[in-house]
């Protein structure tokens, strides 16, 4: 039992991050009905430009969080300009092995630069020592960047909303002709949910940092979380990503502690596996 | 008897097409004798790849399904193989069978669950199921975890053990296995099921109402597939004597048997050997050059360069490009 109450506060923790990586990839599904296998990627492109913007120009690790989101702005962008549009055109099969080509090419590009190795932030306003209350041991890394994420999350919310510019995306989402009869520029529409996918990514890849390792690979895996947590919040369901951020993040540290841990990502697929199997349109999809 | 004559006619082909393919016969045949060393083992790993495009052409390329899990099938077949003859001293002749079954098998049970599902949900729920098995074989120590199994290696060269002196015997035995898989691909194209599975890429409701069970004949393909990738992978784990959940079930390796099908031309009869014929020598040689230097990385972002121009302007792949030229003329 005193393993229980840790395991779900730090899975919770954990879980509003992956909500927030899980975001961008709800945002472009829900637009263009298309899978950004490179998200995973984005994601580590966010954490190189806050890892090397705080150790090159030695400030806070929280204040690159506006340069990874521009960063990952501009890389959604470009990726939809340069190479989406162009993949819109062909069968699913040229899409889908279109943004998986992105996804190697950043990866290896990474790897190139940086080689395969690990690499931690050591110094920042919220890299320190743990806070013990009774059972529960706090990690102000992941505490901060949980709070964080979550305004985040809800800043997205509130724009897609109340905005006349989350109004239109959702617009294109529901109905792209239609859409574009009300004058709205659709086209216009379909890069910016890309470089917004981009910009929440980057975003996380920026919190991210604060406390886990930075390596050329890591996208695979938060990737694959955020297809789980997507598909079991219901594809395009913004909502539905919260929610499921959050169980994922149970799963993840519950299984964790009590199954083993080389068995929690394991645990995270056959998850994903069950959910698309069983019910694929997701907890709150449509 | 019209199965045999299907899968042995090329007649309805251009000629050009029947003189290109008998040049790869002779090419293959007298490779081993003109080149050696690296050279050969470039060759052998391109007959092994052939088999696993051929293999994934049908459920990827004719079906239109981009199935991302070929590694695990080619793994567990591998397994299979080298666990037998470690514990029991079983020859390759009777575990091959046993591995590729398994991963038909295996293929079976999962294309059953997972062909209810359509596109994008598809292509990452393989991708889930194949990171989910090796995750689960890196952690299973009684096949060697992730230190791997190591196949003993017997006094004299043994034909029942397929362990041999000389790589020219692997080659042999490579280019018969690929020439099964290209006749049996010239009689699928023209078979029952081959219409099935092209009518489904086109259009699956309509196929379905047509009477097609769009499910089972996927189901079927993917069995297929899986076949093919089984073959692979027990030859593999002869030919190298050695497999660990990295080489074997790595999602690299479905996503190089997918990229790889998808320049040489999914969907078509030649594109998976084409794709081989580009992309092997390339991945080796200049693995090999890189490597050397101390570069890592750069080969997967050239054909990750190349996946993304010819799925945004040429879907078909190299083949597309030739049958374009083919028809203004």
């Amino acid at each position: 039992m005193e393993m229980l109450l840790p395991a779900i506060i730090s899975g919770l923790l954990m879980g509003m991050i992956f909500a927030l990586v899980a975001l961008g990839l709800a945002i472009i599904f829900g637009v263009m009905n298309i899978v950004n296998f490179a998200h995973g990627e984005f994601l580590m492109v966010g954490m190189y430009t806050a890892f090397l913007t705080a150790t090159i120009l030695s400030i806070d690790p929280l204040l690159t969080l506006p340069i990874a989101a521009i960063v990952g702005l501009l890389l959604g962008i470009a990726s939809y300009y340069l190479l989406v549009r162009h993949l819109l055109k062909g069968p699913m099969l040229a899409q889908l092995l279109g943004t998986f080509g992105l996804m190697i090419f950043l990866r290896y590009l990474a790897m190139c630069i940086f080689g395969p190795d690990y690499e931690t932030l050591e110094h920042g306003w919220l890299i320190r020592e743990s806070i013990k209350l009774g059972p529960v041991v706090l990690s102000p890394p992941r505490l901060g960047t949980a709070v964080l994420s979550v305004i985040a999350f809800g800043i997205i919310c509130w724009m897609m909303d109340y905005t006349r510019l989350g109004k239109a995306l959702k617009a294109t989402a529901l109905d792209v002709e239609a859409a574009g009869y009300m004058g709205i520029d659709t086209e216009r529409m379909r890069g910016l949910a890309w470089g917004l996918g981009g910009a929440t990514v980057g975003i996380a890849g920026a919190l991210l940092t604060n406390f886990y390792y930075v390596f050329p690979t890591v996208g695979l895996l938060f990737v694959m979380i955020a297809f789980a947590t997507v598909a079991l919040g219901g594809f395009g369901s913004i909502k539905g990503a919260f929610v499921a951020g959050l169980i994922m993040g149970l799963i993840i540290d519950l299984g964790g502690t009590y199954i083993g841990p080389q068995y929690k990502f394991a645990l995270i697929y056959l998850t994903f596996f069950l959910v698309v199997v069983i019910r694929p349109k997701g907890l709150f999809g449509w | 008897m019209r199965t045999l004559k299907d899968a042995l006619s090329f007649g309805d082909l251009p000629a050009s097409e029947r003189i290109g393919f008998i040049l790869f016969i002779i090419l293959c045949l007298v490779f081993p004798w003109i080149a050696k060393g690296f050279a050969q083992a470039v060759m052998i790993q391109f007959l092994i790849f052939c088999l696993y495009g051929l293999g994934w052409n049908l459920i990827g390329g004719y079906g239109g399904q981009v199935a991302l899990g070929q590694a695990k099938n080619v793994g567990m077949s591998a397994y299979t193989v080298a666990v037998l003859m470690v514990w029991w001293d079983i020859p390759f002749w009777v575990s091959t069978p046993l591995g590729v079954i398994v991963a038909t098998v295996e293929s079976f049970i999962l294309g059953y669950f997972l062909f209810r599902l359509r596109g994008h949900y598809f292509a990452i729920a393989t991708i889930a199921v194949s990171l989910v098995w090796q995750q689960l074989f890196i952690n299973w120590d009684w096949i060697g975890g992730a230190r791997g199994v190591e196949l003993p290696l017997k006094e004299t060269p043994n034909f029942i053990y397929m362990q041999f002196d000389s790589p020219i015997y692997y080659h042999y035995f490579a280019f018969v296995l690929v020439m099964g898989a290209i006749l049996f691909m010239n009689w699928f194209r023209k078979s029952r099921l081959g219409y099935q599975l092209r009518a489904i890429t086109s259009g699956e409701d309509v196929a379905e109402s047509l009477g097609i069970n769009a499910h089972w004949v996927k189901v079927k393909a993917y069995c297929i597939t899986g076949v093919f990738a089984g073959m692979g992978g027990a030859f593999y784990a002869v030919y190298y004597s050695y497999i660990d959940p990295f080489s074997v079930m790595h999602l690299e390796l479905s996503i190089m048997i997918a990229l790889m099908t998808m320049i040489g031309g999914a969907g078509s009869m030649w594109g998976p050997i084409i794709g081989a014929m580009i992309l092997i020598p390339l991945d080796r040689y200049l693995g090999a050059w890189l490597g050397g230097r101390g570069i890592i990385g750069v080969d997967f972002m050239i054909y990750a360069l190349m996946v993304m121009i010819i799925s945004a302007y040429e879907p078909k792949g190299i083949w597309g490009i030739i049958e374009k030229a083919r028809r203004k003329r």
